[in-house]
This record gives C-alpha cells, sequence and structure tokens, in this order.
C-alpha cells in the first residue's frame, strides 16, 4: 500500500508502514506511515490504547518495530550505526503525560538536566552550567529551582522541568505523549503557551499525542488520527475541524463538542483496543455510521483527497470513486 | 545534599542519640580488633561468680572470667557478624534482585528466582550445620550460611521494586538518551529503593545477631572468641543458680545496641527521603 | 422552590505546622437544594476535596481540623453529631463517589455483596426486600442485566461499569445528598458521559440534591444548574451555569474559563492563560489571594479580603467576591 501523498519537503521525521503487536494486541500499530516537516507540529489523537504511545516509544527505540522503517533526516533509525544514534537521539526528546513520574525522586533539577548533557558530552561543565540556566529560564523557572528536588514543584513546574531536560539538547523533534493531559487547565494552557513560543523561538517539530481534540486544535499545524492501531486520516488542522473526512473523525470531532444530537452508544468510542484480527474489513466499519456492503469485504486504501497542497489522505471507502456509487445506490 | 541530609539528621533528637549509640558501639568494636579493650576475655582472673567490684564491674562468671571484658569482646563480635552478614548478603540481594527485575521474566530472572526458591526451602538451622560441616569448622561457616539464605528477601523486595520503578516515565526518559541499561539501574532506579534497603539492613542486622544467639546455643556458631549469644548459652545454666551477671549483660548489651541502630535508621531514613521535603 | 438539601455554614479546615496554619478552607458558606446540582469547580489542592471530607465529618488522615457554624442536611445539624451517629446518616442521608472506581470497592466481594451490606445496614429489612433494592440500584443507573452485574467482582468490570456501580452502591438508600468527586475524570470520554448521565437522572428521580466536584468546567457546564468557583480554600464566585458561562463577574473565573481549548474553526493565534500560579497553601498572599495573578488588581486587593457583595452590585443574580468585579 502506498500513500499518493506529496512529501513535504523535506521531511524531518518519516514512518513508513510502521507496525508493531504485542502479545494482547492492546497498544499496537498497524502499517502507520506519516511524516513530520522541520519545525511543524503534528497532533496524534486518538482513544487510549489506539497505538499513539507505541508509536513515540519506536521512534525513540523504546520498542522495536516487526515491519516497516522510521527514518530522521532521511536516514533509518534501524540500520544507524551507534555514532548515528546517538546523534539522533540528541535532536529527538520526549516530555511524557505524568509530571511526577518522569522526573527522577532522587535527584535534584541540576542533576536531572545536566544528564543529557553529560551523555551526549555537550560542551564543558561552564557550557552546561550556562545551558542549563538558560534552559530554565526559557521554561519560566528562576535559578534556585537547581538545587531542588522534584516534590518541590507542583505539578506545573514539574512539566516545565521535564520540558527543560527535553530541550537542553537542542533537539529538533520533541514527542509530547499527552504532555498537558494530567494538568489543570489553567497550567495546562500555560504549558501549551511555553510549546507554542518554544516552535516559535527555537522552531522545534512536534509530534504531539494527546487523546484532546480541543488541545490538539490549539497548536497543531495536521493532525493524524489512529483507531486501534491504524491511521484513518491525516490532515491540515483546518480542513481536519472544520471538514474531517473519516466517519471515525466525524464522530470524535462531534463529541469532543459535545454536540447531543451525536450522541455515541458507549461502546461506540473504543477503550482500549487493540488492532482486530487482520480480517479484510475496515477496522472501523463495525461502528460506522456510514457503513457500506464494501466496508465488511474490503480494507480501504488512503485517498487523497484533491482540495489542497498540503497532505489530506484518508483511509475510506466513501473517497472511493467507485464505491462511493455503490454508496449512493444503497442509500436509494 | 549530603549536606541538608545531615541537617535534617541532626534535628532528629532520637536519630541523634541512636548515632550516639551506634558509635559508641563502634569505638569498643574498634578498640577490641586493635587490642585496647576486651583482651582479658579468655583469662580468669577472679573466683567463680564474683559480685560487682572495683576490678570486676560487671563480676566474674562460673569460670571466674570477667564478664566485663567478655562483653566488650562480645560488642566487637556482634558488630563483626551484624555488619559482615548485613553487607554481603544486601549487596547480594541487590544486585541480584536488581538483575531479576530489570529483566523480568527471562532466563536471567528465572535462574535467579529458582536459585531464591531453592534457598528458601531448606530449614536454615539444618543448612547453617550443613555448611559448618562442609567447611570443617571454619570460623566463616556461620557467616556464609547467613549471607547465603538471607539474601533472598533483599532480592524479592528489590526485584518487586524494580519492576515498579522502571515503568516509571523518568526511566524510559534515561532509556530514551541512550544510556545504557546498567547505568539507568545504578543511577535511576536503586537509588530509589535506599530507603527500602535501609529498613532491610536493619532488619538483617538485627536477625544476623539474634540468629548467633541461637546458632552459638546449638555450637555451630562463633569459635576463637566470645559472643553475647555464648554468654546467653552459659548463663542458661547460671540463672538457675541465682547468678545473672552474664544474662544481664549480654541481654542489656544486645538491647541497646539494637535499639541504637533502630533509631539511627530510623532517622536516616526519613533524612534520605527526598519526597518527604516539602517546598 | 424546593427545600433545602445541604446547608454548609461557615466551613474552614486548616492544619497546625510549625511553620504556622495552613489554612486549607477558609470560611465558605453555600446551599444546594433538593433536586438541584451544583458544580464545585477549582484546580487541584484547592480544597475541592477536603471540602466534601468535611462535610461528611471524614477528618483529614493528616489531623487537621475542621469548624464550622452548622452543616444541615434536611434541616439537622449534622456536625455535631457524635462518631457512631455520624457512621448512622453516613451512606443513608449523604453518600460520596470517589474518583478512583477501581480502589473504593473491595476486590473480594461480589458488587451484590457490597451494596446489599450498605442497605443492611441503613435500611435492614430481609434479605428479599435488600436484594430487591441492590438490583433497583443497579437498574437505576442504567444496567441492563442487574443480577448480572451483582455476581460479578470487580475486577471483572470495566472503569465506567464500577464507577456506575460505585453510584448505585451510593444511592441505594436514596440518600438526599450525593456528593460526587471528580467521579467521570479517570474515565475516557464516552463513558464519562454515561456516567454524568446516570448522575443527572438519579438528581432527576429522586431529588438527590447532588455536589458535583470537578477541576473541569465542562463537565460541570454539562451536569450542573449551579457553580461555585473556589481558589485557595474560598469561594469567589457563585452562579447559575448559565450565567456563568455567558458572563464571568470574577477574574480568576473568567480568566478559568478562557483557558478552556475551544475547538474553533479556525487555529486560535494565541492562547490565553492565567500567569503565574497557584500559591500553596504555607505562602498564601494578604488580601484577595488572587491578588497577585489579577490584572484588575489594585491596592485595596492585597491588603483586605473581598467577601461577597464587595463589589459593585450590578447583576445581584450571583455571589462574587470581588473589588473589581467584571
Amino acid at each position: 500500500m502506498h500513500i499518493n501523498c506529496p512529501p513535504s519537503n523535506p521531511p524531518l521525521l518519516k514512518v513508513q508502514e510502521l507496525s508493531l503487536s504485542f502479545p494482547n494486541q492492546e497498544h499496537a500499530v498497524d502499517r502507520v506511515s506519516f511524516e513530520l516537516a522541520a519545525g511543524k507540529t503534528l497532533g496524534l489523537v486518538g482513544a487510549s490504547g489506539a497505538g499513539k504511545s507505541s508509536i513515540a516509544r519506536t521512534i525513540l527505540r523504546l520498542a522495536e518495530p516487526y515491519a516497516g522503517k522510521i527514518l530522521f533526516n532521511g536516514k533509518s533509525i534501524f540500520s544507524m550505526n551507534r555514532e548515528q544514534l546517538k546523534e539522533a537521539r540528541q535532536r529527538i526528546q520526549i516530555v511524557f503525560q505524568e509530571p511526577s513520574a518522569s522526573l527522577s525522586p532522587r535527584r535534584t533539577v541540576a542533576q536531572t538536566l545536566l544528564e543529557p548533557l553529560r551523555h551526549f558530552a555537550i560542551g564543558d561543565a561552564n557550557y552546561r552550567q550556562d545551558k542549563i540556566r538558560q534552559t530554565l529560564q526559557t521554561v519560566g523557572l528562576n535559578h534556585d529551582a537547581l538545587q531542588r528536588y522534584p516534590n518541590q514543584f507542583s505539578s506545573g513546574q514539574q512539566q516545565r522541568i521535564a520540558i527543560a531536560r527535553a530541550l537542553v539538547t537542542n533537539p529538533e523533534l520533541l514527542i509530547a505523549d499527552e504532555a498537558v493531559s494530567a494538568l489543570d487547565v489553567s497550567v495546562q494552557a500555560q504549558i501549551l503557551q511555553l510549546i507554542q513560543s518554544l516552535q516559535k523561538d527555537h522552531g522545534i517539530a512536534f509530534l504531539f499525542i494527546s487523546h484532546d481534540l480541543a488541545v490538539i486544535r490549539q497548536i497543531a499545524d495536521e493532525v493524524a488520527v489512529m483507531y486501534r492501531g491504524q491511521l484513518l486520516e491525516h490532515s491540515p488542522a483546518d480542513m481536519f475541524f472544520s471538514r474531517p473526512a473519516h466517519p471515525y473523525s466525524k464522530a470524535l470531532l462531534a463529541f469532543a463538542r459535545f454536540e447531543s444530537s451525536a450522541r455515541l452508544r458507549t461502546d461506540q468510542l473504543p477503550a482500549s483496543q487493540g488492532p482486530g484480527e487482520h480480517s479484510s474489513a475496515c477496522i472501523y466499519a463495525g461502528l460506522c455510521v456510514d457503513r457500506m456492503p464494501v466496508c465488511e469485504r474490503l480494507e480501504p486504501e488512503y485517498h487523497k483527497i484533491q482540495h489542497t497542497e498540503e497532505p489530506h489522505c484518508v483511509k475510506c471507502h466513501l473517497y472511493d470513486e467507485v464505491h462511493a456509487d455503490d454508496k449512493l445506490a444503497d442509500d436509494n | 545534599m549530603t549536606r541538608t541530609t545531615w541537617q535534617r539528621l541532626k534535628a532528629d533528637r532520637y536519630g541523634m542519640s541512636g548515632l550516639l549509640i551506634v558509635l559508641f558501639f563502634t569505638v569498643v568494636a574498634l578498640s577490641v580488633w586493635i587490642g585496647l579493650l576486651g583482651q582479658g576475655w579468655s583469662e580468669v582472673s577472679g573466683n567463680s561468680w564474683e559480685s560487682i567490684s572495683a576490678t570486676h564491674w560487671f563480676g566474674t562468671n562460673l569460670l571466674g572470667q570477667d564478664i566485663l571484658q567478655r562483653t566488650l569482646f562480645g560488642a566487637a563480635t556482634a558488630f563483626e557478624i551484624g555488619l559482615i552478614v548485613t553487607g554481603f548478603s544486601i549487596l547480594l540481594g541487590t544486585v541480584l534482585g536488581a538483575l531479576a527485575g530489570w529483566y523480568s521474566h527471562s532466563w536471567l530472572d528465572e535462574i535467579i528466582l529458582w536459585l531464591k526458591g531453592v534457598l528458601d526451602s531448606i530449614p536454615f538451622y539444618l543448612f547453617a550445620a550443613a555448611v559448618a560441616f562442609a567447611l570443617q569448622g571454619n570460623r566463616w561457616a556461620m557467616h556464609l550460611a547467613m549471607i547465603i539464605t538471607f539474601w533472598t528477601t533483599t532480592a524479592r523486595i528489590v526485584r518487586g521494586e524494580v519492576m515498579r520503578i522502571k515503568q516509571r516515565e523518568f526511566i524510559e526518559a534515561a532509556r530514551a538518551i541512550g544510556l545504557p541499561g546498567i547505568t539507568v539501574v545504578f543511577r535511576h532506579v536503586l537509588p530509589n529503593t535506599v530507603h527500602i534497603l535501609l529498613v532491610q539492613a536493619t532488619i538483617v542486622f538485627v536477625v544476623a545477631i539474634k540468629t548467633e544467639v541461637i546458632l552459638s546455643f546449638l555450637g555451630l556458631g562463633i569459635r576463637d572468641g566470645v559472643s553475647w549469644g555464648l554468654m546467653l548459652a552459659e548463663s542458661s545454666q547460671e540463672v538457675v543458680a541465682g547468678q545473672f551477671g552474664n544474662f544481664t549483660a549480654a541481654s542489656v548489651s544486645l538491647f541497646i545496641m539494637l535499639m541504637g541502630f533502630n533509631l539511627f535508621t530510623d532517622a536516616l531514613q526519613d533524612a534520605l527521603d527526598t519526597r518527604r521535603i516539602m517546598p | 422552590m424546593s427545600a433545602v438539601a445541604l446547608n454548609v455554614k461557615d466551613l474552614s479546615v486548616w492544619f497546625e505546622t510549625q511553620s504556622g496554619r495552613l489554612q486549607i478552607v477558609d470560611n465558605i458558606s453555600f446551599s444546594i437544594k433538593a433536586g438541584e446540582a451544583t458544580g464545585l469547580v477549582g484546580e487541584s489542592g484547592c480544597g475541592k476535596t477536603m471540602t466534601a471530607f468535611a462535610i461528611l465529618g471524614l477528618s483529614p488522615a493528616s489531623g487537621g481540623t475542621v469548624e464550622s457554624a452548622g452543616i444541615e442536611i434536611g434541616g439537622t445539624d449534622i456536625s455535631t453529631l457524635s462518631a457512631v451517629q455520624r457512621r448512622r446518616i453516613l451512606g443513608r442521608d449523604i453518600a460520596m463517589v470517589f474518583q478512583q472506581p477501581g480502589t473504593a470497592l473491595d476486590p473480594v466481594f461480589t458488587i451484590g455483596q457490597q451494596i446489599s451490606a450498605v442497605h443492611r445496614r441503613h435500611a435492614g429489612g430481609g434479605r428479599n426486600n435488600t436484594r430487591q433494592a441492590m438490583l433497583d440500584a443497579l437498574e437505576q443507573v442504567g444496567f441492563g442485566q442487574p443480577g448480572k452485574i451483582a455476581a460479578a467482582y470487580p475486577h471483572e468490570l470495566s472503569g465506567g461499569m464500577r464507577q456506575l456501580a460505585m453510584i448505585a452502591m451510593a444511592t441505594v438508600c436514596k440518600p438526599a445528598v450525593l456528593i460526587a468527586d471528580e467521579p467521570s475524570t479517570a474515565l475516557d470520554s464516552g463513558t464519562q458521559a454515561l456516567v454524568l448521565q446516570q448522575i443527572k437522572r438519579l438528581q432527576a428521580d429522586h431529588g438527590t440534591a447532588i455536589l458535583l466536584i470537578s477541576h473541569d468546567l465542562s463537565v460541570i457546564r454539562q451536569s450542573c444548574e449551579n457553580v461555585m468557583v473556589m481558589y485557595c480554600g474560598r469561594l469567589l464566585e457563585k452562579a447559575d451555569c448559565q450565567g456563568l458561562f455567558s458572563l464571568a463577574r470574577h477574574p480568576y473565573s473568567a480568566g478559568l474559563i478562557s483557558c478552556i481549548p475551544q475547538i474553533s474553526a479556525l487555529k486560535p493565534s494565541g492562547i490565553n492563560a492565567i500567569p503565574g500560579q497557584v500559591p500553596t497553601p504555607s505562602a498564601l498572599p494578604p488580601g484577595c489571594h488572587f491578588a497577585p495573578r489579577c490584572d484588575r488588581a489594585v491596592t485595596r486587593c492585597a491588603q483586605s479580603v473581598p467577601g461577597f457583595g464587595a463589589g459593585s452590585d450590578r447583576g445581584s443574580d450571583r455571589d462574587v467576591a470581588c473589588f473589581r468585579p467584571l
């Protein structure tokens, strides 16, 4: 299968046909492809267990896929040698969901921030001290934070420290895995502001993973929707939020807007399901409101929607001219 | 970190008295080892069962040996057993437990768990006797038997704790920059088990000293020396005769030393716990 | 106008520490009428949960002090009851649902056994009577086959089902007041909606007064008629839900609402946020606790504490504790 989307130029991160499996199929990933250009933000959205975090962990090489490629700056991270991998890891950093769990409770902020600098042997002692102070300032914290322990900070401040740790190596790609989901709205807004300014001032690309569409709306340039391990739609954010193409995207959006007319059955939003058994059907066919006979028979291809320069792909038979005619025939 | 730890320790009155007791016994033990104190423990220096006097502060035992000398020497023995057994069994337990926890559900974990299961299922006193027999009365036989059997509890606790900690995000963050597993374990995982290890060390220390009493009573204990355990074994006959010198000296010393250690480690644990510092 | 079901007067909770008094809940008063749902919104650490515990008379774990001029349920003051008398009331007249449905149920008993135990304790009656009440309660919260759920152990249910079972347990004796502390926060959005829907149904069917505690304003907007905004242990604004969302009068409420991310057709050019951060209970600023973060603050705000009605009397439909309300 191939995506007909034109490549963004030049892609910082390119994920190709990535597949991962786990013993109980939860969090698995099934042939996911997407690209992320330097300095852009891709919002990866889906219910918990849809495989979003698995992709993040694979990009960081914390998990091994059984098929597919991940290219960072054009090089596959699975065929890099030690040095290249170290270089790549310096350029890719992550921020996690739970601020209290992402910092080692027995290490001071200074120790936490210095660790990546020492590991990658960046600069000398003076440079490192300057760098961590400067980075703390970037994330809005004072120098006096350096000698303190994580539990002496509020969760918002802890998340700022976690972001600072990710920033000290001057990354090109920052993965935010539900990075604001555990925060109060006012703190969430502050962290989103911070992320936005980082992007503007430092040109960092973000892979922003969230289950919350409203948060994605605030900062994403593009949106990719995942459902049970598959990527169902990938489109420019403005397009996604004004005219979502995939029935699942529409359902998610309606739900996020609390539209009562679109009240879903509770089983309609998958809590935590992995990809189904490899049948030939569309993975969303069971719950789809626009289901057609073909959806049960044939897995849809990715279709490009012809209205934009930017990538807009959707994995749905509705956008396949042949089957869309079927649908019309059915309706009549 | 060490400075703030010390400041918090200093503020804890019970902890400081514990530390004083520990220091006192440390000084006694050191003095015995370098030959300043307790050297006359086996010498018959008086009559049988002399009462307290200027020459025999704690009186004498059945054979006319000075109980003070024997108590001081016994402190060194207890220290030696406690430190050696605690040190080695905690070290062994931590390393094996950390390996088993970090590589949980791998063949390494299986082997460590199997070993632990085997050791846990052997009756301890039988095992101690077997080790003593196998080593032909070597003076370290008792220590070895305790180390071999005591590490399993530590390993079980550390394994569980490591398995819990390794799922936390700060471990993922450390692995994401490519730190080798061993560095992650020693820098990020094990420091978070220190408070548990301290408690465990206290328990092992106490258990080791108590076990020595029983083993000495059974004739499997220390050789070429005297211990509070041996003194208590002796006193079992003396108490019947109305002589409490040995009994009191050994049990009170044991009590004070163990209490000192407990108080000190309790305070140390609080002082080391960075999660307790409030903003 | 229906009767007042819960009336809280001058409730305070504080802790004495070496470094002084930590005021967690500062002199708050409110009432909820029967059949009404009131939301209590605030950020983590603002004292919401402590308020709930104080109303129930469950003393905080680390030995805080609770003081009030009266907590009335249906006109009876429960703040002066002895521990034994209070236990008779908990679960019968007032019940609570917690955030973590997983930890609030005992894993070794079936759902049915646990709900029956509550009913037996308070209502008595025969075995059949209790079983019927238990099944009714499960059916009430939307389980189609209550018998099947009753026979299940907690681990056999999903998070959402467990939370519904918790609500069934809380309501089996048809309490006059139900306090729900973040009942839907740990659940995914679909289940969240279902749980809120069931809470609303109880309110309609039994005339239960509901205090819904949440950090999420949109949850409260969906399910409550009234809302109270809490900050650093104080109530800053009490309003009806529609009113608050159309025009928040307290600058903090307004800030909080503007922080909620919206799904708009166009990408927002900037993100609104309240500057600064919530002070810790050990370092509360004098005067209005929000003053240091407030763009409308004047000297007076940092000197004296604004009570309700401190500002202009414009729009008397609500209580605002601000000298310069919006």
